[in-house]
């Protein structure tokens, strides 16, 4: 179980950073959404790994709740920064007429 | 005290011409000459006790921890200094007053005149060698402005710049070289720095110390190679040149070689670098001043001779060359002053200063010649003025001195003096006049009588070198020596020195040198030389070229390269941290596998696969990332986290939905471009973090923590402690309710900034319209989906209810009740269009946010009533029929904040795509 | 218990759920709630710093159990730092018109400060995180305030760098408890020391990964590539603020290399110092090489702003407590004469008068390091606390020369070549408050420097923070 887990957070990740490598704005929000797949299970298995164990108290036993939590907090978060990011990329898209992420850093805009 | 305000004085100056300047140009320079005599009065108080062999010191302290003290002293040499600096500033303020035209902003130029006077006193006054460095790049920041003042012009822009860059790096290496001294001597006073001379000398730091410093001292006083800004600082106004190359800015570097003196010289690496750099400047700027034109130029390079002139002394070492070298600072700064002033007045006269196309002005201007012979006679050693002294003292110091090369450099160096003064004095004054375009005529007192009070200078100390300056020479060179000194200074030694005939043969050699000047000139002209403003130019330009190329090859705005540089630095430092140390195996047992995780996990992969394999097809990959969530929450669920799994899969279905909705506006797909190497290498990336994130996954999962983990605390203590049977919520809303706090406030955030971007995305103009409006006509909504989702509604917001009040207990909360919430919102958004939901924006999603925040802040804050901390939560149990129990904590009304924030936070990013959609109605 | 530790964080978050509820079309009075949440930070900062060390139990849990504040003389610095630079930039906001320039502004930076503040003040690793991102997302709103299409694009270059920083942090931050089983700094703090010799690995990786997630915020090199694109194109008295972000990295770099992975930590060695060394020697050239390639006035500030954190990050590689108190010293500096050059710009784009042109050569002195600003005195007290290291003096000092030259060229292209005086004046009094911020913190450097020397040692020997923890420890 643990190879496996271990694997498919492996193969999240790379996913999403391969996505992240592209160079429009869809691939690199698809792939942070990959890689927090990635993560919210990497955060979650630091709990380690416990079948039939909800921590939902009863009669036990329980798996650790607290990497549960964090992970909950990191969902949210990593919801709102989404879809932050999907207005910016749009507004991007919109203003500039096109999706490429990188920018002619060189040249700051002076504008109000 | 009085030595410090002395040195504030000019400081205090510097701020009055702004003030002044509206009662006129004789009010604003009377106003900071003021401030100047009162300095100066101040320090003459002291002479009596200096010429007692007195020295005067003030101490404040500033900054002890380092050293750096506001601690001042006035000796001899300072008061040398402090004499020149004060005094030559009031005749030039007086010059400057009539020299500058009524068009310039002449208060501006008084404050930076003024600071840089501050800034020059200040090191003369410094005891403190980290204060003097403090004054000392003052003197190059505020020289940077006078030099630039007609900032107009492009040449005065680059002599500023130049003559800051080299001054400013001089001073850089100067930090260094005397914080490195500091260290050696125990202190950064000179009071003690000056008693340490054989530690000093002993210390393996000498030589560094040593260089540096004079790597500061020979950039400020133009010693070859480092001469070049000297010339180009011309571009500043006259008074400023006469300032500036005479008494001040120049003299600074040779005040701290005399300053350091006692410490630093002596040794064979001080005698032959400062000797040899005095000698070289001397006689290579001489030679040059010889073929210029321009009368500030002769100038410009005459003091770069000089002042190697004063250099070549203080490398010799010897308590008489000291003194030689203090009385030369003495007459130079006066004849040379003089001369600055009276290029001005031909200039203004004439309107040129090209020594070519000048010519008989001495019946025109019979003061001016008058003033000018003296002073140039000057600076050519003719008796019976006070250059001729201080040339036969070097000339002295040089005969006894081996190797025979440098006696014979520096007479060579006197010849040239001599040949380049007359040709100043004869091509002005002397020979046939031009035609000039106005008749020249003598300027006003103004502009002549602070020449002829120099001048006067000039021939009082030349006949009477004892009575005039005797005493101020004797206590310099006491001070800078650090021993009593007692110059002899007389016009005639009778015919034994050497010096006299060395003076001779120069006076000689210069007549024949005159006389063969058009050959000379030929030859030069014709010569090949090194430019040094070109080399510099060259310099600089290369080193901005370069700087250039580097910074926008390095942040060429790639964002993937960032990523890709940032990724290798975690993979590589991650592993390297990891194999450079011992790692215990895991001992865990592992859990045992079974059929349906190997195909839910199999299902994952092959969707994140699949997904990256198939970007370019926009919705496809958005709808396989889709899937990966989904499977991934239904792991969750197996994995003993239902909480996770409610989450995730309410999650999923909301941020797909927006997503979907923001792809309707964007490309459909990602066009092609990407080379085939770039795909290899991040896809190697890709894979070699992915294998280094699953290797420490792996490695985690096999082994127990070292500590017992703190979450059994809230296993046994969530009922008891917390009053909730979920352990996961309790934690959330409980136990770490202030991450939960943040995690609202992170999405409120979100929210305001959708609205915010969408706000002012209405209001610029676009390029490009969205492309959706086919989708939204006619028959796009069926009305079964459209029924249909109507109906979902109320359920999805029972549902909600009923998921956000058992979230104490079981798996719930108000995170996911507000996303099935906004689930059925979305549905109907989908389903029926945007003009629907635009319809029914009644709903003020601000308000959510803001209440949502408020209630959560005020739940918090409620414990402060009982005198707990911030969301200390309080409970009791409650029934309503459909629930079995549930709690009413005060954790619930926290719990209703975040349902709240994420509801706005949903229907306000919707609303934002719907208003983007139809812009003209959304403005 | 005194509830003073919490207000920074909740206050300004209260006042922007007002705002948001009830003044969100009335910009007078949000202007009216931001300048009283700002001056009420400031007393309470003031009051703050004057308090010994302490912590706060969120919901009376106790540490380390549930989330814990600790208040020490660096986070008291640090609200300080940040209540004044807040004051120093609504002014010039206000004044200029910028807060009129977009919807939001003034929760959007209520919330900015509550982040920054929960930052500071937290003992709670995960806690930090979360903080991180309300101060980011806060962030993000404020960069692409205005709206603009270069400046949203590269808003969105900003937020994806810092989600995947995000995401190490989270990364990093399960490893730590995977290994430590606690999230609580000062619990980490004592169980690290009893971490097995022959065991070090899986903590070796998290610090690693820790410290590089901080040195992404801080812009340390190879890390550094967000910066220039993101303060260049923000609204400049939003890069005003964003000079206090970077410092954010700092604080972290400083709390974590002090407190939980201390230099005499056996388990790590000299590892953490060995890497930020060579760093931040990077991070001075790429900062000096860039401010000397210039180009326009925000980029090249913030290269500068990149080229000063490589020198206070020099300074924090010692890990002496002198080296440890100059970089505070330069921390305040470097944050203040940042702040100052880019309000300076924002004036700059219209009018560059005379009273501009003084105002730029005033900072940009303090920023190249020059006498008699800040900048100067706290440059010898790197130089000096870095005594031996001929290495670092070398890059300091040409470092130094490289900025002036830049800033020497710029300001003489743009105030001397080009000036300006037919656009309106507009107010400079932000501007002139955070000169005499640099003036006063340069004149003060004597008391000053000794307080930051106690700060210094406190840190060195963090007894007290630990202590203040009361570990498992119920009310």
């Amino acid at each position: 179980m643990e190879v496996l887990i271990a694997i498919a957070i492996g193969t999240l990740t790379a996913c999403g950073i391969y996505l992240m490598l592209r160079a429009r704005t869809f691939p690199v929000i698809l792939g942070l959404s990959l890689l927090s797949y990635a993560v919210n299970l990497f955060i979650f298995i630091s709990g380690r790994i416990r079948l039939d164990a909800a921590p939902i108290i009863a009669d036990g036993p329980y798996t650790d709740p607290l990497p549960q939590a964090l992970v909950l907090t990191a969902i949210v978060i990593s919801f709102g920064m989404t879809a932050v990011l999907v207005i910016m990329a749009l507004g991007a898209y919109l203003t500039a007429g096109h999706d490429r992420i990188d920018t002619e850093d060189q040249h700051a805009e002076d504008q109000p | 005290m009085s030595l410090a305000l002395i040195a504030a004085l000019p400081f205090l100056g510097a701020l009055t011409p702004a003030l002044t300047q509206r009662f006129g140009r004789g009010i604003a320079t009377a106003t900071v000459a003021l401030f100047s005599a009162a300095a100066l009065l101040l320090i003459l108080q002291h002479v009596p006790a200096i010429m007692a062999g007195q020295t005067i010191t003030t101490q404040i302290n500033w900054l002890p921890t380092l050293g750096l003290n506001a601690n001042f002293r006035l000796d001899g040499l300072a008061l040398l200094f402090a004499l020149l600096i004060l005094g030559i500033g009031l005749l030039i303020q007086i010059y400057a007053r009539f020299y500058l035209d009524t068009s310039e902003p002449y208060a501006r130029f008084l404050t930076y005149l003024m600071l840089f006077q501050g800034a020059m006193l200040g090191i003369v006054l410094s005891d403190n060698i980290l204060l003097l460095l403090v004054f000392w790049e003052m003197t190059s920041l505020s020289s940077f402005l006078l030099i630039g003042f007609w900032s107009h012009l492009p040449k005065a822009r680059q002599g500023a710049r130049m003559a800051l860059a080299t001054t400013g790096a001089g001073g850089l290496a100067m930090i260094a070289g005397l914080l490195m001294l500091g260290h050696v001597a125990g202190g950064y006073d000179l009071s003690t720095i000056l008693g340490e001379r054989a530690a000093i000398q002993a210390s393996p730091l000498y030589v560094p110390a040593l260089l540096l410093i004079l790597l500061g001292a020979f950039t400020k006083s133009a010693q070859f190679p480092f001469h070049y800004w000297l010339p180009h600082a011309m571009a500043a106004p006259t008074p400023v040149s006469a300032y500036l190359h005479s008494a001040t800015m120049v003299k600074a570097g040779l005040f701290l070689l005399a300053r350091l003196w006692p410490v630093l010289a002596g040794t064979p690496e001080w005698f032959w670098i400062v000797t040899s750099a005095g000698l070289i400047t001397m006689s290579f700027a001489a030679g040059v001043a010889l073929f210029k034109d321009d009368l500030k130029a002769i100038l410009a390079y005459s003091t770069v001779s000089h002042l190697g002139l004063i250099t070549f002394l203080l490398g010799l070492g010897t308590k008489a060359a000291a003194t030689a070298a203090v009385f030369h600072i003495l007459c130079h700064a006066t004849f040379k002053a003089a001369l600055f002033m009276l290029a001005g007045i031909v200039d203004h006269a004439t309107h040129t200063r090209d020594i070519r196309a000048l010519g008989g002005l001495r019946r025109a201007m019979p003061i001016s010649f008058a003033l000018a012979s003296i002073a140039t006679l000057s600076m050519a050693g003719i008796p019976p003025l006070n250059g001729f002294l201080s040339k036969e003292m070097m000339l002295e110091e040089a005969a006894h001195t081996a190797p025979w090369v440098i006696p014979v450099l520096a007479t060579f160096a006197a010849l040239l003096s001599v040949a380049y003064a007359l040709r100043f004095l004869v091509y002005t004054f002397l020979g046939q006049a031009p035609a000039y375009a106005h008749a020249p005529h003598d300027p006003g007192a103004g502009l002549w009588l602070p020449p002829a009070i120099l001048a006067a200078l000039v021939v009082a100390i030349g006949l009477a070198p004892m009575a005039m300056a005797g005493w101020l020479v004797d206590a310099a060179a006491s001070a800078t020596t650090g021993e009593a000194v007692h110059a002899h200074i007389a016009l005639w030694h009778g015919l034994q020195p050497p010096a006299l005939w060395m003076s001779l043969a120069a006076v000689g050699g210069a007549l024949v040198v005159l006389g063969l000047y058009p050959a000379l000139r030929a030859a030069w002209d014709g010569a090949h030389k090194p430019d040094a403003k070109a080399m510099f130019d060259a310099g600089m330009g290369w080193l901005t070229k370069t700087a250039t190329a580097l910074t926008q090859g390095l942040h060429n705005g790639s964002l993937s390269r960032g990523f890709a540089v940032g990724l290798c630095s975690f993979l590589a430092l991650g592993l390297y941290a990891y194999l450079s140390a011992p790692t215990l195996p895991g001992t865990r047992a592992l859990t045992q596998i079974s059929f349906a995780p190997v195909v839910a996990f199999g299902l994952l992969m092959t969707a994140a696969l699949a997904a990256t394999a198939l970007h370019r097809k926009r919705l496809l990959a958005l709808l396989l990332t889709g899937i990966v969530g989904l499977i991934l929450s239904a792991s969750f669920a197996y994995l003993s986290a239902p909480d996770l799994a409610l989450t995730q899969i309410t999650v999923e279905v909301v941020t797909i939905a927006l997503m979907l909705l923001a792809l309707n506006f964007l490309p459909k797909t990602t066009p092609r471009k990407t080379a085939g190497f770039r795909k290899l290498r991040d896809g190697g990336l890709a894979v070699a973090v992915g294998t280094g994130v699953a290797a420490l996954a792996y490695t985690l999962m096999t082994r127990e923590a070292m500590f017992p983990p703190i979450s059994a605390f809230h296993l046994a203590q969530s009922l008891p402690g917390a009053g909730g049977h979920n352990a996961v919520n309790t934690i959330i809303v409980d136990f770490r309710g202030y991450d939960t706090y943040g995690e609202i406030i992170v999405l409120g955030i979100a929210a305001l900034l959708i609205f915010a971007l969408t706000e002012s995305l209405l209001g610029t103009r676009w390029a490009v319209q969205p492309d959706h409006a086919a989708g939204d006509e006619g028959d796009a909504h069926p009305v079964m989906l459209q029924t249909a989702t109507r109906l979902i509604l109320p359920m999805a917001m029972l549902v909600g209810v009923y998921l956000f009040l058992r979230g104490h207990n079981e798996p719930g909360g108000g995170f996911v009740a507000g996303l099935v919430f906004a689930i059925g919102l979305v549905l109907q958004y989908i389903a029926s269009g945007q003009d629907w939901a635009a319809a029914r924006r009644r709903i003020p999603y601000h308000a959510m946010i803001g209440a949502g925040v408020l209630v959560a802040s005020a739940t918090g804050i409620g414990s402060f009533l009982a005198g707990r901390p911030f969301l200390t939560s309080n409970f009791t149990h409650g029934h309503l029929p459909p629930l079995k129990d549930f709690e009413l904590a005060t954790a619930a009304l926290f719990d209703l904040g975040v349902f709240l924030c994420v509801l706005g936070a949903v229907m306000l990013a919707l609303d934002a795509l719907a208003r983007l959609a139809k812009p003209q109605e959304g403005r | 218990m005194s509830q003073l530790l919490i207000l920074p964080v909740i206050l300004p978050a209260a006042l922007a759920g007002f705002i948001i509820l009830f003044a969100r079309n009335a910009l007078a009075v949000q202007r009216a709630i931001s300048g009283f949440g700002t001056l009420a930070l400031l007393a309470l900062a003031i009051t703050l710093i004057q308090a010994p060390t302490q912590s706060y139990f969120l919901g009376n849990w106790p540490a380390p159990f549930g989330i814990a504040l600790t208040l020490d003389g660096l986070s008291a610095l640090m609200l300080l730092l940040t209540a004044s630079l807040a004051l120093i930039v609504l002014i010039h906001s206000i004044a200029t018109g910028w807060d009129a320039q977009g919807r939001h502004f003034h929760a959007l930076f209520l919330f900015q400060l509550m982040g920054l503040n929960g930052a500071f003040l937290t003992a709670d690793a995960f806690n930090l995180f979360v903080f991180f991102e309300v101060l980011l997302i806060a962030s993000y709103g404020l960069m692409v305030h205005g709206g603009g299409q270069a400046r949203i694009r590269a808003g969105v270059q900003y937020v994806a760098f810092n989600l995947l920083g995000s995401t190490l942090f989270l990364f990093a931050l399960a490893t730590i408890y995977s290994t430590m089983g606690t999230l609580n700094m000062a619990d980490l703090a004592q169980k690290l020391p009893l971490v097995g010799a022959d065991d070090t690995g899986l903590i070796r990786v998290a610090a690693v990964l820790l410290m590089l997630v901080f040195a992404i915020k801080a812009a340390l090199v190879p890390l550094q590539f967000w910066l220039p694109g993101t303060y260049a194109n923000a609204p400049g008295p939003v890069a005003a603020l964003f000079a206090v972000m970077t410092k954010v990295g700092a604080y972290a770099l400083i709390r974590f290399g002090t407190l939980v992975f201390p230099g005499d930590l056996p388990a790590l060695g000299g590892l953490l110092a060995g890497l930020l060394y060579p760093a931040a020697l990077a991070t001075i050239a790429v900062g000096a090489i860039g401010t000397l390639a210039a180009g326009a006035l925000p980029r090249q500030i913030a290269f500068a702003a990149i080229g000063s954190m490589g020198t206070l990050l020099l300074a924090v590689s010692a890990f002496t407590p002198e080296a440890v108190s100059a970089t505070l010293y330069y921390l305040i500096h470097s944050t203040l004469a940042t702040a100052a050059l880019f309000l300076i710009a924002d004036l700059a784009r219209t009018r560059r008068d005379g009273l501009t042109a003084a105002l730029y050569m005033a900072a940009a002195i303090a920023m190249a390091g020059m006498p008699p600003l800040s900048g100067f005195v706290g440059k010898l007290l790197v130089l000096d606390a870095l005594r031996s290291d001929p290495l670092a003096w070398t890059f300091i000092l040409l470092a130094s020369l490289l900025t002036m030259i830049g800033l020497a060229r710029q300001g003489s292209d743009l105030f001397w070549k080009a000036p300006n005086t037919e656009a309106p004046a507009q107010s400079k009094a932000g501007v002139l408050l955070c000169l005499a911020a640099l003036v006063a913190l340069t004149l003060a450097a004597g008391p000053i420097t000794g307080w930051l020397g106690q700060t210094a040692a406190a840190l060195d020997a963090p007894e007290a923070y630990i202590a203040a923890n009361r570990l498992g420890v119920a009310e």
